[in-house]
């Protein structure tokens, strides 16, 4: 038998308070490691929720009062599917009787197993919880103690916030957006409105529309017969006043016309540099017979990589040949390498400026942050706003999303280089540029190197995705067998776009590693 | 004019402080005069170099000498503004180097003044050659000239053949020694040397300080030589600054040093070294008259042994073996003073008689 009068014993009935011969019993066999495997507490068991709130254990109220809640949402659920049912049977569906009938007998089992689970499963936590409170009390003699009424009260609030709504939402079907939409302009109309269904709206449907903005006007930007373009302001056709989605969408629109309309000449100037890069790439990928281009890219990676990479680079190649993708794979590749040679001339004096400057740093790291968590086809939009589709564009995007490597890795290369090395060559007179060229990036060279690597997969698996905006090579392929269901063709060119990336990685891997 | 010609590097009351509010805190020292401790918790600054003031002269090893944090290699960076001073001066051949504009300064650094390094700092990416020539290639010499002046300078600190190696290939001593050739490339008439002996094992260490000691003599460098090994520093140095806590305690011969120790701080450190070799017959001899009173036989000074008032302890010693009579100290023939057994054993125990 414990010893039924010891220390702990006295602080466990302190702690309990109400009960206290219980709670001491029970505490103690969990300290002795007593406490048979089934033990509940009835309480708890019974009271629920309730239990919890007056023994001011927080953790355990949440427990029972999400199941709790959770068991009535399906019996209110069973209402709602009910009178669907009486409606669908006044209507004369009797598939959607039987339907709503099925659900409304499933809502019903999980309603009784959610509530005997979740309070078989409070029972059970209660004193084992309990007694990790009593822990933390013993430490804190602030924390809640004993049993107490006004705590019951707070519990009590939370629910009466919290559970109402939620069953009401669940015992209905929520008016959709557009009726709301509608409904608050009659109302605005000065219409009159049953008080019902604004009280839907207004809490179980979408987050109800607060801010009500007017229409911004029309701009256009037609040119004139000297070639410049000047604006002129339609008022909108409807004075109906919109969102701040919409409001703020139109205003972008606007902004990215009035770019496009007095800033062209910038965005041709770039697709046209682009396309010009492109053209020499593709010249030298396309527009040699693929005799001569595969021997050269097979001869290539043996030379770069070893002969078991020429070996495979073969295989990639014919495997290429075979099903008919030489031309769309060797497109693919020059978009790759155009892109490639872009993110490299653009990212490297970034990442030296960035190494050297504090405002670079400041400037361009947040902005790769960025650039980092978006995901990829959101580039898309940007290049397709100011560049229309096709594959400059394609390229753009992926420049966007493969540079951010290479400027963090140059950068890294730079600053890791050491300081002391960095002062022996200033010791002998070096000038910055003479430092930054005869010390700096030679040294960052392999991290250099690295961001290279990472541009060159970056921009292949992005030039895929561009597709989707008419950059066309392999990606078609494959976002025209997913619009078609051609399931298989999209099979055959995925695993030819795999392979390619494997066939430059290793490639690009090795040549880094010597 | 002529002080100038012959202190080839003088620092003027320089201090450094690093952190952000330097010169704030720089100003608040020399009002109240903070320790060290307080600027550090009241400004966050940490003080490297207090006022320190002293002078080179052209063909000297001058060592500065002090605890690991003392401010040595603080100090010596300023001699090449590595490090820009808070306040002070240092002048190079009578020029303020602070007036020197970006171009004149590197071109000072790559023609008039050598540095070595306690790390060696060779660049790990250039062959030996290259990295020896690198001062040369900074001012754009061309390529022939560089290789044929480093294979002179590989022969000169005894590395023929090394010069397609890669540093890494190379042992820390013969590292040390590409060092020291990339500091004479490009001739200057300054080497500073911060440690440069340190990272090496003692025997290579003093192979290494004796090659130093004749290159520099066949050389004639002026040499600022920082190391926190007082025997080092009593080897290499014509005279020594010891440092603490960024201060110039004390500057003087090695001689000066040990005998009148400036506080307990020098003599500390001093107190442990072998005063054989650094302590001369002038130090501890007696004048004849005294020498006289006391004993009365000074008659017999032909038959003594006879030394230079410039003979070290050392030699003293062995002239005095298995001898009953003291030894006369001679200067140009004329009798200087006396030395008695008594009072060489207190010399080289380091007691004033
Ligand atoms: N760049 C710096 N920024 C801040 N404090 C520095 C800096 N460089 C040196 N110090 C401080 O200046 C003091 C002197 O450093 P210094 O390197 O000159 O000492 P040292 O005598 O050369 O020591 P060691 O024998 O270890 O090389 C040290 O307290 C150090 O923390
Ligand atoms: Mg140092």
């Amino acid at each position: 038998m414990p010893p039924e009068n010891s220390d702990s014993l006295t602080s466990f009935k302190e702690f309990a308070g109400h009960r206290g011969d219980y709670y001491g019993r029970t505490f103690l066999r969990i300290q002795q490691a007593r406490l048979p495997r089934l033990h509940l507490n009835t309480s708890a068991l019974l009271g629920g929720f309730l239990w919890a709130s007056l023994r001011g254990n927080w953790p355990l109220f949440w427990i029972g009062f999400a199941a709790d809640m959770a068991a009535a949402v399906n019996f209110a659920l069973i209402h709602k599917y009910e009178l669907a049912a009486v409606q669908a049977a006044a209507d004369g569906k009797d598939f959607l009787v039987q339907r709503y009938d099925d659900w409304s007998d499933a809502h019903l089992q999980a309603a009784l197993i959610l509530f005997f689970a979740g309070r078989l499963l409070l029972g059970w936590l209660a004193d084992r919880l309990y007694y990790h409170h009593y822990a933390r009390w013993r430490i804190n003699r602030s924390l809640p103690s004993g049993q107490a009424i006004r705590r019951l009260g707070i519990g009590m609030l939370a629910v009466l916030f919290i559970a109402p709504l939620t069953i009401y939402r669940a015992s209905q079907f929520a008016p959709d957006q557009r009726s709301c939409i509608k409904l608050a302009r009659t109302v605005q109309d000065g219409g009159q409105v049953p008080l019902r269904d604004r009280f839907d709206c207004w809490t179980i449907s979408e987050f109800p529309t607060l801010v009500w903005l007017e229409r911004p006007p029309q701009y256009t930007f037609p040119r004139n017969d000297d070639g410049t373009r000047s604006i002129v302001v339609k008022e909108s056709s409807s004075d109906r006043p919109v969102n701040l989605n919409n409001w703020l969408s139109e205003h972008i629109d606007q902004g990215i016309d009035y770019m496009k309309a007095f800033y062209g000449w910038l965005f041709d100037g770039v697709t046209h540099w682009v396309r010009v890069l492109l053209n020499a790439v593709e010249a030298v990928f396309m527009g040699t017979p693929w005799v001569v281009t595969s021997l050269l890219i097979i001869m290539a990676a043996a030379k770069l990589a070893g002969s078991r990479m020429g070996l495979f680079t073969a295989a990639v190649l014919l495997y290429l040949a075979l099903f008919g993708f030489w031309q769309t794979a060797m497109s693919t590749i020059s978009l790759t390498v155009a892109a490639t040679v872009i993110c490299v001339v653009a990212g490297l004096p970034l990442g030296i400026w960035v190494a050297k400057s504090k405002v670079g740093a400041a400037m361009v790291i947040p902005m790769l942050d960025i650039m980092q968590t978006i995901p990829s086809f959101v580039y898309l939009l940007p290049a397709v706003a100011f560049f229309s589709v096709g594959k400059p564009p394609g390229i753009l995007a992926t420049v966007i999303f493969a540079m951010p490597p290479m400027v963090r890795l140059t950068a890294l290369g730079i600053q890791h280089v050491p300081a002391s090395t960095k002062e022996a060559a200033l010791a002998f007179g070096a000038s910055p540029r003479q430092l930054l060229l005869k010390v700096e990036l030679p040294l960052a060279l392999p991290s250099v190197m690295a961001g290279v690597n990472q541009v060159v997969m970056l921009s292949l698996s992005m030039v895929v995705i561009a597709a989707i905006i008419g950059a066309g090579g392999m990606g078609f392929i494959v976002v025209d067998a997913l619009a078609r269901t051609q399931v298989g063709r999209g099979i055959l060119a995925g695993i030819g776009i795999a392979l390619i990336a494997m066939m430059i990685d290793r490639v690009v891997q090795k040549v880094n590693r010597m | 004019m002529v002080m100038a010609e012959r202190q080839v590097v003088r620092v003027r009351g320089v201090w450094k402080v690093f952190g952000e509010r330097a010169e704030e805190a720089l100003q608040a020292i020399q009002q109240d005069n903070l320790q060290k401790g307080d600027v550090l918790e009241r400004f966050g600054a940490v003080v490297a170099v207090r006022d320190v003031t002293f002078a080179v002269e052209r063909g000297e090893i001058f060592c500065i000498m002090g605890l690991s944090g003392s401010g040595k290699s603080t100090l010596v960076r300023h001699i090449n503004r590595l490090i820009q001073p808070t306040h002070g001066q240092i002048l190079i051949d009578g020029q303020d180097i602070g007036a020197l504009s970006d171009e004149e300064l590197r071109a000072l650094r790559a023609k008039q003044i050598g540095m070595v390094f306690q790390n060696m700092a060779l660049l790990p990416h250039r062959s030996v050659r290259d990295n020896i020539a690198f001062a040369l290639e900074l001012r754009n010499t061309d390529p022939f000239t560089r290789h044929q002046l480093a294979n002179k300078l590989l022969e000169t600190v005894g590395l023929q053949g090394y010069g397609d190696s890669m540093p890494s290939k190379l042992s820390g001593g013969m590292q040390q020694r590409v060092g020291l050739a990339r500091a004479l490339a490009a001739d200057p008439g300054i080497l500073l040397m911060d440690e440069p002996f340190s990272a090496l094992d003692p025997l290579i260490r003093r192979g290494l300080q004796d090659e130093f000691l004749a290159l520099s003599r066949t050389m004639s460098k002026t040499t600022v030589f920082i190391t926190h090994d007082l025997d080092e520093a009593m080897r290499m140095g014509s005279r020594i600054g010891i440092m603490r806590d960024g201060e110039m305690v004390q500057i003087g011969t090695p001689e000066d040093i040990i005998i009148h120790p400036k506080d307990d701080y020098v003599a500390d450190f001093v107190q442990g070294l072998s005063r054989l070799k650094l302590v001369f017959a002038h130090r501890i001899m007696e004048r004849p008259e005294t020498y006289d009173k006391v004993h009365g036989n000074l008659a017999d000074v032909d038959t003594w042994p006879q030394a230079h008032p410039k003979a070290d302890l050392n030699s003293l010693v062995s002239l005095i073996i298995g001898q009953q009579c003291p030894i006369a100290i001679r200067a140009e023939g004329k009798l200087a003073g006396v030395v008695t057994k008594d009072a060489l054993l207190k010399g080289i125990q380091g007691k004033s008689s």
